[in-house]
């Protein structure tokens, strides 16, 4: 055991300057010391990532303190008053200052976000579209704003003032429960209800005031809302139509809420991502196709009437000799809040393992904004290892100055250094801050949408908490044809930049599109499981200007579709009377054994034309679920806990220790252990339901 | 800033942290939220406006005082003390460890088991986040020592970690 005490100091950020140099220096020399630092490190993050406590002194307890304070300080100004006045004067003072201090001192968007409960889910959409008029009140109307929120509540605290220490008499407080959950849901539903009301505003303090959440904690994280896919009848709406979606930051993300007891806003559940976080064994592709497609159909676990259908596609493994060179240029956000041990350090030995592993070949460049702006490595081929492990080690968080030109020039030096035969790409990592030179975000789109004609690609990695800004972050990766990643962890970092580096990397196909046709005669309704903002309309297929997913090499891509057999009812279709004019044609395959046909479009990384592959997929009879393959199985069990985790009402009475069974059968190889993690998550979900207290009715809006 | 300000500012930040943090001195619970409160009480009486610099070392060196005041009283009427001291802080409070992650516990769970020293080095430095300065002023020591005792208390952790993975698989 190594009793060197710069490891520690090294790896908690205590080393500087040349002591720090002195010590990376002899790092690269000693494999052993490096392995050992390797490994503090790693215990580093694992202890600061824990959650930080939430204990808190009761309300008695801190109206004791005020009083005190306000008595210490009158004291000071006038000794000679009798106590009774000072307890009146203390009343009085926490009357009002108090919420003059939450007026002057709290982010007008964050007091109702802070600590993400189940409430929060459904407010992140609104909030964001809250943002302007909000502001406008605030600038307008500060006075009418710094009205006392909740003058009983106020009145019974300062009233707590006069009894004794807690120690001695330990009082129940007449004050809502520090967790008020029970009172967010209707806050946040009057402010849907009428989301530009400033008048609003005294109900939303009272939501503040009653999480009482450390101002660093409070949370800007912003999701869209995902309107699950509903059924539709085959018979009107015989195609379905969709982008693939390889992004898996959802799971990463649902992860992060679970191990930190929170329940994910339903906007941040993207059941698709859940389904692709995880690999899938399907046959390597024949042929000159870049993937290979798989269908498989069995029942529903969560519902055995129903039948289930898998897409499941794999493109082509790449040996690292065979992909072209790499040209990346990483754009790191270094504003202030990505000091955090689980934002920039994090990204540093992610991006480490990364240039390890490059080839001579590729190219690396690194462009800072945000923080210090500029060019902090410029493009440095993959030989010299120890001149961008350097220039990533001196990365620094902090400063807010705006990083003007950041991202153009991360697009010009990925077109200057454009590798023909290889993979362009700038590679985003940030928690949340697009400060990045093109303020207004669609000019930002646009921007990423020109230079994807030119090549150059765009992956976004998200890191942290608490800024999170998911939606846009997903929105840029796919305008940019590239992907999104949500890293929590050095092992997560690890699997995004490093064993899958060349699917997360270097793109085979682009523009994969799937559309499917179901035959009216075996199928009655169906719905797409997830993919909700990855729809297209049936025209779209056939168009090629229009942007669709792209497939890495190795990656795996699997689409669900819950079917209700021909003959059986479609939940929420209304009937329509027969059409007057149009007789009901006879279908030719109305005795077709095929279920459905699967098309699929994409084009060569390079292609502007895309090509066509047709697979129908014949199912006399469907067989039972615990006879279909592992894979199958448990893409299932991820599916049915991503419904659930939602609230989904189409997952049916399925019980978390049933997706538990069915996940647990079905773990497979599991290489890394995925698998086996997401039954310790199933079992956080199945704990947190079980102690989520129900929601008492709302209360109602005061105006 | 007024005084009412700088006291909600410090109750914000450091209220949770102080009670995790004290709670490894005397072991418990509710004598930790007595330590807290009495360190806020003795803040008030402070000259708020030129404390707000030095904020964070300052509570954590008088919360430390108060935790340890606690722990002195328990001596007092406890016929073992220090058995009753240690056994409850390895017992591993539900409320705290709850929040964390498969992995998060396991590490805090072996945290437990550290030398109370080096449990208060830990926490001060990855709960609370104190630079090794700020934690030789609040254990009164030298910066040197922390970085000695950091050191100690990683290096057990992580050959009980690594134990505990190779023995797991």
């Amino acid at each position: 055991m190594n009793q060197d005490p710069r490891i520690t100091a090294y790896a908690v950020g205590e080393l500087q300057g040349r002591e720090r140099r002195k010590f990376e220096a002899e790092l690269r020399k000693s494999n052993l010391l490096e392995s050992e630092t390797g490994e503090t490190s790693e215990l580093v993050n694992l202890l600061s990532s824990a959650p930080k406590p939430a204990n808190k002194l009761s309300q008695a307890d801190r109206a004791q303190l005020f009083a005190e304070l306000s008595e210490v300080n009158r004291n000071r100004r006038v000794r000679t008053r009798l106590r009774w006045i000072g307890l009146a004067a203390a009343a009085c003072l926490l009357f009002f200052a108090w919420p003059a201090y939450q007026f002057v001192s709290t982010d007008w968007l964050s007091p109702q976000m802070a600590g993400a409960g189940p409430w929060a889910d459904s407010s992140y959409s609104s909030v964001r579209e809250n943002h302007a008029p909000r502001a406008q009140a605030t600038a307008s109307a500060p006075a009418a704003l710094a009205v006392p929120r909740d003058p009983s509540g106020l009145m019974a605290r300062a009233s707590e003032a006069v009894q004794p220490l807690r120690s001695l008499a330990a009082m129940p407080a007449p004050v809502p429960p520090d967790n008020a959950s029970y009172m967010r849901r209707p806050v946040v539903e009057a402010r849907r209800a009428v989301p530009t009301a400033p008048f609003l505003e005294p109900n939303v303090d009272m939501v503040g005031e009653a999480t009482a959440a450390p101002a660093s904690e409070f949370n800007t994280e912003a999701y869209a809302s995902v309107r699950e896919n509903e059924f539709v009848t085959a018979k009107d709406n015989p195609l379905s139509t969709f982008s693939i979606d390889v992004d898996t930051a959802s799971y990463s993300n649902v992860r992060r809420f679970l191990d930190g007891e929170t329940q994910p806003p339903a906007g941040a559940i993207r059941t698709e991502e859940l389904i692709n976080y995880f690999r899938y064994d399907y046959r390597q592709p024949m042929g000159d196709d870049p993937f290979s497609v798989n269908l498989e159909v069995s029942r529903a676990p969560w519902n055995p009437e129903r039948e289930l259908v898998r897409i499941g596609l794999k493109g082509r493994e790449l040996p690292a000799e065979d992909r072209g060179p790499a040209n990346l240029v990483f754009l790191v956000d270094v504003s202030g809040s990505m000091e955090q041990a689980a934002k920039l350090p994090l990204l540093q030995r992610s991006l480490s393992a990364l240039v390890e592993n490059l080839s001579d070949e590729d190219r690396v460049a690194i462009v800072t904004y945000a923080g210090s702006s500029g060019m902090v490595l410029g493009p440095t081929a993959g030989t010299e290892k120890r001149e961008i492990l350097d220039a990533i080690a001196n990365l620094r968080a902090g400063g807010s100055t705006h990083g003007s030109e950041g991202i153009r020039l991360a697009y010009e030096t990925a077109r200057e250094h454009f590798r023909k035969d290889g993979n362009n790409r700038v590679i985003l990592c940030t928690d949340g801050d697009f400060n990045v030179g093109v303020t207004n975000e669609s000019e930002l789109q646009k921007l990423i949408e020109k230079e994807r004609e030119s090549g150059v690609f765009l992956s976004v990695l998200g890191f942290g908490t608490g800024n999170l800004n998911d939606s846009t972050m997903e929105l840029l990766a796919n305008k940019g044809n590239g992907n999104y990643a949500y890293i929590d962890s050095f092992s997560e970092g690890r699997k995004v930049l490093v064993e899958q580096m060349n699917s997360t990397i270097f793109t085979i196909a682009k523009d994969v599109k799937i559309q499917v046709e179901f035959n009216p005669a075996r199928v009655a309704g169906y719905r797409l499981i997830g993919y909700e903002n990855r729809l297209l309309a049936k025209e779209d297929f056939n168009d090629d200007q229009k942007d669709a997913g792209e497939i890495g090499a190795g990656h795996t891509v699997t689409a669900l579709y819950e079917i209700i057999p021909a003959g059986q009812p479609v939940p929420g279709s209304p009937s329509v009377d027969p059409l007057k004019y149009q007789r009901p044609e006879q279908d030719a395959s109305a005795t077709s054994d095929e279920l459905l046909t699967v098309k699929l479009r994409y084009k060569a990384p390079d292609g502007d034309k895309s090509k066509l592959i047709e697979i129908p997929l014949k199912a006399d009879e469907i067989p039972a679920f615990d006879a279909a393959s592992e894979d199958f199985r448990f893409a299932s069990a991820v599916a049915a806990f991503g419904m659930k985790l939602r609230g989904s009402p189409d997952a049916g009475k399925i019980s978390w220790s049933e997706i538990q069974d069915i996940a647990r059968g079905a773990l497979g190889k599991d290489p890394g252990s995925y698998r086996a993690e997401f039954l310790t998550l199933i079992e956080k979900a199945k704990r947190l339901e079980a102690t989520r207290p129900p929601l008492p009715p709302p209360l109602p809006i005061r105006f | 800033m007024t005084p009412e300000q700088i006291i909600t500012e410090a109750l914000d930040n450091y209220e949770s942290l102080l009670i995790s943090y004290a709670r490894e001195i005397t072991g418990e619970l509710e004598s930790a939220k007595d330590a807290v409160q009495e360190t806020f009480l003795r803040l008030s009486r402070q000259n708020l406006t030129a404390l707000r610099p030095r904020m964070r070392p300052w509570l954590f060196v008088v919360c430390r005082n108060c935790a340890l005041d606690h722990v002195r009283k328990i001596v007092k009427f406890s016929a073992d003390p220090v058995e009753d001291h240690e056994r409850a802080s390895d017992d591993p409070a539900p409320d705290e460890r709850a929040m964390v992650s498969e992995e998060g516990r396991r590490i805090w769970d072996l945290v437990a088991s550290l030398p109370l020293q080096q449990r208060e080095i830990v926490k001060l430095k990855f709960e609370a986040g104190l630079s090794y300065k700020e934690m030789a002023e609040t254990l009164k020591t030298s910066v040197s020592t922390i970085g000695v005792q950091l050191h100690e208390a990683m290096q057990t952790l992580r050959a009980r970690w690594n134990f505990e993975t190779t023995e797991a698989a």
